[in-house]
């Protein structure tokens, strides 16, 4: 088990490199000029005060020299100095991961605790007017852009309806010092309601296709048949059919997590949500390289994880799996 | 340091707006806790500010927060006239090259320290020290020799020679000295809890959220009527309205569009006033015209291009009529243009004949226009981000198509466009600029100086216009100023090196909750008194 952990983790170190080496390269191309991050916008400056700013930041070095640079900080665990603010980056993300790993926890929990429930549904009566239904309802949501879909939510919800916050963390009166933590909670919790069911609409569509079809499959097979004829219950049935059915899910697990996070820099934007998306953006329009390249390694270690925490998943759920990595420890 | 304004152009344009009414001075105000005081305003701001150092941050976003709580010299007031605030008086000797501020005795900053001329000094010094990367505020001071501190409440600034627009280069607020000495000028941690003299103080900044600042009840102009402004942080425009409409927030800028579809009707008019202001922006294109093109280092060629653009056409369909047309660079609400230069009309006609006289005739084979056998065909350069502005450059390509002018146009983001300009690498651009509160900013963009490394993008040359805007500088005399300046005028709309096109008009919706505000050309927070002046109708006394 730990050797296989060890593969795995040291099978990750070449896609990092090579993921941050690429996203160098690229930011390396674009025309641009150091000279942006601190560009004075619209307003006039001359080219004294330009040239003197040119000086000051001078990067003598060539981009194969500053990567290297860039990377050797990295094995001491310096991220570099964002160039918008002049604060550490690691600080700068710091600030923003706990926003999106908790909307992106949410999404999860949202996706899987509806979407497996009619996946189930529907594959227990295929073909079905209600079958039917599911599945256009499912595409109609699968195919509504999410920017679409916060405006949408924005305008019914929290517009016309007032029943939730349209943006932000925190209420208008939060903050005040007599606000308990518990008043905290809920406030932050209302928040989370709708930028949530903005990111889950779209992996909520994908993985109830998919749990519905991997249900199928495996409520068809014979063993299912002889248990049942051999007297099971229907609802040992189900968990049979479940325990089954959760293997291609996982898999999906680890496709579904870089995806939110892709998903993030729309919802976030959209929704004001002080995570990593909005950074994303904000740092790539003000060409703050040391934060893109910072928020590339980190979304890449993200996803990474997820792939790592799918095998995993897989070891728990599949014995199948399990014998398999025994005899490779054997082998080995 | 850092001062990328990302999408600068959508930025600021939306940043600003407005009605523009006189305030009553502050320090008339009666002390707190009488009714009127109290209460929050919520106000969108477009991205996180840098930083709120007030040398090295003064990038729009930083700008806005950082005049409530720091106090400058001087100040623009809602008309951009320039006021006193820390200075209550000033005089200039009649060489020209000595200003003298007298300060306001007894300010204090935040935390107690009194304000005097040696912090007046000590923000000078981080000002033109290039370890301070200060830049959209440095300009002002490049010409100052030095800067003496004589007693606690006198400045005296020795320019190397006459400086015109030195007065309005001190609107930038003073740092206490006290705090900044003991610390690393650019990662000090006041860059983001800042001390300052303004009449509010800094209470919290929640990063990628808000900046919290609460009611000074000690600043020497009387204790703001509002307990708090909130400085809350939304990237997204639509998003910004909604929150408006929500009641989380109570201002937002309007798109035209926005204007026109989502911001009317008796229910919309019940809960919010419309604001709107010509913005101190132009619209331009710009033509590189060094030679580096076979088309644009001509004038006549420049000029027949200028002509064939329908300016009012643009402004009347693609602003919804928010805006006017401007052939000038001198902006109405700062002056210096010559008054009686008539505007250039919408003239295909004459465009046509000026590029026959030119050499530039239609070819009958493609129907394009071409010169010793090279075709009129260019690109323009322009900013992805507006919608607005790639619509204009999809109207005025068809404009030049009706003239035998093929123009492809290469939408790009902010940055990669801001560095073409700045190498030249372009044939066209169209873009926009914040012309300043003083006509001699324009001298950034029409100086021969300012070409290599500078905003002169056009790599625009001209003898007498360079030695104008050298004189204009130097000329105390206003008359004598302003009869430069108008020749300057002249002369650009003979040569057009850029196309002026039109000035936006900037529009937002504020709740009617909050009273006393007024709006100037550079925005509802960016003048003196601007946010100090605002209260809350459910202000509660506190």
């Amino acid at each position: 088990m730990t050797s296989f952990l060890l593969r795995r983790l040291l099978a990750a170190v070449p896609t990092l490199v090579g993921i941050t080496a690429l996203a160098f390269a690229i930011l390396n191309l674009l025309p641009d000029d150091p000279l942006i991050a601190w560009s004075p916008g619209g307003a006039t400056a001359s080219a004294e005060a330009l040239a003197r700013l040119r000086a000051e930041l001078r990067v003598d070095h060539g981009p194969v020299e500053r990567y290297l640079d860039w990377g050797l900080a990295l094995t001491r665990g310096d991220l570099g100095t964002s160039l918008r603010d002049g604060r550490p980056v690691g600080r700068v993300l710091a600030d923003a991961l706990p926003w999106t790993v908790l909307l992106n926890l949410c999404a999860l929990v949202m996706i899987y605790a509806l979407a497996v429930p009619f996946g189930l549904l529907g594959a227990s009566a295929p073909g079905s007017s209600l079958d039917r239904l599911g599945s256009r309802v499912l595409l109609a949501v699968y195919a509504l852009p999410s920017f679409a879909a916060a405006l949408l939510l924005q305008e019914f919800v929290a517009v016309r309806l007032g029943w939730l916050p349209l943006q932000g963390v925190v209420g208008r009166q939060a903050g005040s010092e007599t606000a308990g933590l518990l008043s905290h909670a809920l406030d932050l919790a209302r928040h989370l309601v709708l930028p949530t069911l903005c990111l889950a609409l779209a992996g909520w569509a994908f993985v109830a296709r998919y749990s519905r079809a991997a249900c199928r499959s495996v409520s068809g097979r014979e063993f299912l048949a002889v248990a049942r004829a051999k007297g099971l219950s229907r609802s040992r049935a189900y968990y049979h059919v479940a325990a089954n059915a959760a293997v291609p899910l996982i898999t999906l697990l680890a496709g579904i997590v870089p995806s939110l996070v892709g998903g993030s820099l729309i919802v976030e934007q959209a929704f004001s949500w002080p995570g990593l998306g909005r950074l994303y953006v904000a740092s790539i329009e003000g060409r703050d390289y040391p934060v893109v390249l910072g928020l590339t390694l980190l979304g890449a270690l993200l996803v990474l994880a997820g792939q790592l925490l799918a095998d995993l998943l897989y070891l728990l759920v599949d014995p199948r799996l399990r014998d398999e990595l025994l005899m490779d420890g054997l082998d080995a | 340091m850092r001062r990328g304004v990302p999408a600068a152009l959508v930025l600021l344009a939306l940043l600003l707006f407005a009605g523009c009414a006189p305030a009553p001075p502050p320090g008339s105000r009666p002390a707190a806790g009488l009714p009127g005081y109290g209460g929050r305003f919520v106000y969108p701001l477009r991205g996180e500010p840098h930083g709120l150092n007030f040398v090295s941050d003064g990038d729009v976003l930083s700008s806005q927060v950082e005049t409530l709580v720091g106090d400058s010299l001087v100040d623009l007031d809602v008309h951009l006239k320039v006021v006193p605030r820390l200075a209550s008086s000033w005089e200039t000797s009649t060489d020209g090259r000595t200003l003298t501020f007298h300060l306001r005795p007894g300010v204090r900053f935040h935390d107690g320290v009194p304000l005097t001329s040696a912090d007046v000094l000590y923000t000078y010094e981080r000002l033109i020290d290039p370890k301070s990367r200060a830049i959209g505020r440095l300009d002002g001071f490049l010409p100052i020799e030095k800067v003496l501190a004589p007693d606690p409440l006198t400045v005296k600034v020795l320019y190397r020679s006459a400086y015109a627009p030195a007065l309005i280069a001190w609107d930038v607020p003073i740092l206490p000295r006290h705090l900044y000495e003991k610390e690393e000028f650019l990662s000090s941690p006041h860059n983001r809890a800042p001390i300052g003299s303004g009449p509010f103080l800094f209470s919290s900044w929640e990063p990628g959220q808000r900046i919290v600042l609460r009611a000074n009840p000690d600043y020497w102009g009387g204790r703001p009527r509002l307990d708090t402004i909130v400085f809350q942080i939304i990237p997204s425009q639509e998003t910004t309205l909604q929150a408006l409409l929500a009641g989380e927030i109570d201002w937002s800028t309007l798109t035209p569009m926005q204007g026109q579809a989502q911001a009317t009707g008796a229910a919309f008019e019940r809960r919010f006033r419309i604001l709107r202001c010509e913005a101190l922006w132009f619209y331009y294109i710009a033509f590189r015209g060094d030679g580096s093109n076979p088309f644009f280092a001509d004038p006549v060629v420049r000029r027949a291009v200028s002509l064939a653009l329908d300016r009012a056409g643009y402004v009347r369909s693609i602003l919804h009529g928010l805006g006017r047309p401007a052939s000038s660079p001198f902006h109405p609400a700062v002056g210096g243009g010559d008054p009686d230069l008539p505007a250039l009309p919408y003239d295909p006609g004459t465009a046509a004949s000026l590029l026959d006289a030119a050499g530039w005739r239609i070819d009958r084979a493609s129907g394009l226009r071409a010169r010793g056998g090279t075709p009129f065909r260019f690109t323009l350069l322009v900013f992805g981000g507006e919608p607005a502005q790639t619509q204009f450059s999809q109207v005025a390509q068809e404009s030049l198509r009706r003239l035998g002018i093929e123009m492809a146009i290469e939408k790009l983001d902010w940055p990669t466009l801001w560095s073409r300009l700045q190498k030249g690498e372009y044939q066209a651009a169209f873009s926009g600029i914040s012309p300043g509160a003083d006509p001699d900013a324009l001298f950034s963009m029409f100086h021969s100086s300012q070409i290599k490394g500078g905003q002169n993008y056009a790599a625009f040359r001209d003898a007498s216009i360079d030695a104008w805007f050298e004189a204009a500088r130097r000329t105390l005399e206003e008359r004598e100023r302003r009869a430069l300046y108008q020749r300057i005028d002249r002369r650009l709309a003979e040569l057009q090196p850029y196309a002026f096109l039109f000035i936006p008009t900037l529009q937002g919706a504020l709740s009617r909750r909050i009273g006393n505000a007024e709006i100037s050309p550079r925005g509802l927070l960016s003048f003196y008194p601007g946010g100090a002046a605002l209260y809350a109708e459910d202000g509660d006394g506190s």
